[in-house]
């Protein structure tokens, strides 16, 4: 399976993230109930969020693909006494995610490998669930990924994928190679294949998975998004101290998504599951 | 306020120029400073002021704030 490149970002000092992510570090979308929800509110729910979409009753096994700096392994290994593998390619995750494992008497729940999902070898027991929050974004063979979670996971056991997609296939043909979708992608990532929901579908429906849940997300990453955004915008010098003119970057990024959002991109959950 | 005059009104806060700079025929896109992300976000503001929801093949063939005028009064 073809894999593709992101350590450009995600290899950035695990500091610069602690600038204006949550406490959790947690790089993806969060979920607000009330207008006075702050970030690290909305970031726990999501986590909850999700654990209800896979049924966690507490005690399973989990993967994590893309597990950044671990905000879901450790939280589930925390909250729901699961044993939790944590993927990533990013190296400079893994020391800072074993710290807090180890901190917080986490360690023999949490397991954090390096490598590539594409490509990583599993031994021969079973998923309970898989996770991919803001990872499959990266994955070029989308079908070669499914195929592999779904053979991984034990009969019922749960898949859950949030990704922001192009808001339909139109969108995909004439934005793909657009200003925006360029910066973004090269500037920021290195890489990275948003498609619509409906390819996320297809592919999950031909890995031989059934689909339980799509939930729709857009409002909640619009503010997760400018949450981030009044954190960068405070923390500018800190940011450029790191790597000059990375403050601008990552605010340009985070307009970008933000004026997108609803015209031509959404951000959605899909949840499938191991089952006839 | 004309719908012109709040239209220029929130279209120059989004693109950060001062309202004078916006005549109902100027190019949007070729204002210093501004891109397409610009232009949706002035479009997105409208929109919700507005409450309506107009049609994708208008929202991204906006050229210029005459076009939006037009837009937002047949959509109301």
């Amino acid at each position: 399976m073809r894999t593709a490149d992101t350590s450009q970002h995600y290899e950035l000092d695990p500091e610069v993230f602690g600038l204006f992510l949550d406490p959790m570090r947690k790089y993806s979308c969060g979920i607000y109930e009330s207008p006075s929800d702050t970030l690290a509110e909305a970031q726990v729910r999501k986590l909850h969020f999700v654990a209800g979409r896979l049924g966690l009753r507490g005690g399973e096994r989990l993967l994590d693909i893309g597990c950044g700096w671990g905000s879901l392994p450790l939280f589930m290994a925390q909250e729901y006494k699961c044993e939790v593998t944590g993927l990533s390619p990013a190296g400079r995750q893994h020391a800072y995610i074993r710290g807090l494992a180890a901190e917080r008497g986490l360690s023999s729940r949490v397991n954090i490998r390096s490598g590539y999902f594409e490509t990583a070898e599993f031994g021969v027991e079973r998923y309970d669930g898989i996770t991919m929050l803001g990872s499959i974004v990266h994955m070029p063979d989308l079908a070669g990924v499914y195929s592999k979670a779904r053979s991984l996971l034990r009969k019922g056991g749960m898949l859950y994928v949030s990704e922001s997609c192009f808001r339909n296939a139109g969108m995909h043909a004439r934005f793909d190679a657009e200003g925006g979708t360029r910066f973004v992608r090269e500037s920021i990532y290195g890489s990275g294949e948003m498609r619509p929901l409906s390819d996320l579908v297809r592919a999950a429906e031909d890995a031989g998975l059934s689909v339980v849940a799509v939930d729709d997300l857009t409002d909640n990453y619009r503010r997760t998004i400018a949450d981030w955004m009044t954190n960068a915008k405070a923390r500018a010098d800190e940011l450029n101290a790191h790597q000059p003119g990375l403050a601008e970057n990552m605010i340009r990024y985070f307009e970008i998504c933000n004026a997108a959002w609803g015209y031509t991109t959404k951000h959605y959950a899909l949840t499938c599951s191991r089952s006839r | 306020m004309t719908t012109l005059e709040t239209l220029t009104e929130i279209t120059a806060e989004a693109f950060g120029v001062p309202a004078a700079e916006l005549s109902p025929d100027r190019d949007l896109r070729g204002i210093d400073g501004v891109d397409s992300v610009k232009v949706l976000r002035a479009i997105a503001r409208i929109e919700q002021r507005y409450d309506v929801e107009l049609e994708d093949s208008d929202v991204f063939a906006v050229k210029t704030l005459g076009d939006l005028v037009t837009l937002i009064e047949k959509a109301q």
